[in-house]
């Protein structure tokens, strides 16, 4: 399929055609006519690299469950298909209980903790708000790193890799084991129906039958890679690629993919924006100790009602 | 005539023979992708599957950091430091900056077995005992017990979790590493590594 690229012009018939087409998307869906292909995938990189970073320089759980917010809100912004966010649901829960758990079961001996005595147990508090802020400080991480596989494709990463001057022989791998990804479930289904197709009625075999036969899928589908792997090698011995990246003779390859896309006055601003609060967050936090645990209002707030000093 | 790779001696296997002309190449580097690509799988299932938290009850990835390591050398390596940032962030079971944190000692789970096979003369086909001693040792147990004190520690400095909770999530990542590494990793060796050994992208020394 041709890429959009932002400076193409788009007729009303065809604009209609593109709300309907969507991208395939690293874990989902977006449509083609989405906001968030009109600016540069560097641009949504560098987007990335903000929201999934920043809340490391964030202590204070409201600001970083206001992050997981905006992730939330530029994936609805970018008309990104939410149904495919259910994978991480039980992700979402597990983290929470493993947290909880283990901090009230092993919450440490510090003199200082204020005890609070539960019907059956006894938490304490400064370690589980400590695991609230963290737990908070996770998520915001997360859903920074959700949105932009969300909403990217293995294409884009390999423009937005490209534009930030990686290596060839670095965005490459990249690109490659990306799509490797996806060829490699793409086999893996074809065998399952293969054996299906032959009568295997996996339903009506025990678990531990179930567990040996998955393990079993690997190796016919490690054989499929390795012969891949020697078509690919041979198909770029033949097209001139060298590990370098660099044209037998001299010169650079042209970098066709990436000549598709132009970053445009948005694009700056977007990615100044980024920095400057990305710089700006880091500067507050190491060297005036902003966005600290105790800067939240509901800390502030419990250790009034608690009389915590 | 080609010799059955299970026949062959373990010391065999790892030597260079006369004339014998090994260098880096493209088929390396894309077995490297292809390679980091099964791992993405692999690795982005494992934490779905099973998750507890920042480690996952199963995760068969370090299973394919090792076996990596054992049949592609520092390419495998690469591959098993790779492969974790991009899975981690597809599961959603670490973002990207703790991801980044744990790549040295997801580098040595890799490379600690293909340092051991190399250096042991092991087979990679476990055809004997001693195989397999040196595949569970080195393998599983040791790289999974680096692997898990690396990524406990780095959780306790990212402030995901207190430093009192760290042997219990030590204890989760290495049980969670360590059984499917060893389920997973022993049927793989056995059976897909006598085809690894024939083709062109097995590595006898490091690169080549």
């Amino acid at each position: 399929m041709a890429a959009i690229t932002p400076s193409e012009p788009v007729s009303t018939s065809t604009q209609e055609i593109h709300t309907k087409k969507m991208w395939k998307t690293l874990v989902g869906h977006v449509p083609i006519s989405s906001p968030f292909y009109q600016f540069h995938p560097v641009t949504r990189l560098y987007l990335f690299v903000f929201l999934g970073v920043v809340p490391l320089f964030i202590f204070v759980p409201e600001i970083n469950f206001l992050l997981v917010l905006v992730s939330m809100a530029l994936m609805l912004w970018g008309r990104a298909d939410l149904r495919g966010l259910r994978i991480y649901a039980p992700m979402v829960v597990t983290v929470a209980i493993f947290m909880f758990t283990v901090v009230i079961l092993a919450p440490g001996k510090d003199p200082t903790y204020t005890p609070l005595h539960m019907s059956l147990i006894t938490i304490y508090y400064q370690p589980v708000f400590f695991t609230f802020a963290a737990y908070w400080r996770l998520m915001a991480m997360l859903s920074g790193t959700i949105l932009y596989f969300s909403t990217n494709r293995e294409r884009d990463m390999l423009v937005a890799l490209r534009a930030v001057r990686l290596p060839f022989v670095a965005s490459y791998v990249i690109g490659l084991s990306i799509r490797a990804a996806g060829m490699f479930m793409e086999d893996f289904r074809t065998i399952r129906e293969a054996e299906q197709a032959r009568g295997l009625d996996t339903k009506a075999m025990r678990i531990s039958d179930q567990v040996k036969l998955y393990v079993m899928y690997l190796v016919p589908l490690f054989s499929i890679a390795l012969r891949r792997a020697e078509e690919i090698s041979n198909a770029l011995f033949a097209r001139g690629y060298t590990v370098t990246g660099r044209v037998k003779g001299g010169g650079q390859r042209r970098d066709y993919i990436r000549s598709l896309y132009a970053i445009r006055t948005r694009d700056v601003i977007a990615i100044v924006i980024l920095i400057s609060l990305f710089v700006g967050a880091g500067i507050s936090n190491l060297f005036f100790n902003v966005f600290v645990i105790t800067d939240s209002p509901l800390n502030i707030y419990l250790r009034g009602v608690l009389n915590i000093p | 005539m080609s010799t059955d790779a299970t026949t062959m001696t373990a010391e065999g296997v790892w030597a260079v023979e006369e004339g014998e002309i090994r260098s880096p190449g493209i088929i390396h580097v894309v077995m490297l992708a292809l390679f980091t690509g099964i791992g993405i799988v692999v690795g982005t299932f494992g934490s779905l599957a099973i998750p507890i938290g920042f480690v996952s009850a199963f995760w068969p990835g370090q299973a394919v950091q090792s076996i990596g390591s054992i049949w592609f050398g520092w390419w495998g390596g690469i591959a098993a430091g790779l492969f974790p940032l991009i899975s981690n962030s597809l599961s959603g079971s670490a973002p990207l900056p703790v991801s980044i944190a744990y790549l040295p000692a997801n580098i040595l789970q890799g490379m600690i077995a293909g340092y051991a096979f190399r250096r042991l003369k092991a087979h990679p086909a476990l055809v004997h005992g001693r195989d397999w001693s040196i595949w569970i040792l080195w393998g599983a147990l040791v790289p999974n017990a680096i692997g898990a004190a690396w990524g406990s520690t780095m959780l306790v400095a990212f402030g995901l979790v207190t430093q009192a909770a760290q042997l219990i999530t030590f204890l989760g990542w290495f049980v969670g590493n360590s059984i499917p590494t060893i389920i997973l990793g022993s049927i793989i060796l056995k059976f897909v590594s006598p085809l690894v050994m024939r083709s062109n992208a097995f590595v006898k020394k490091w690169w080549a």
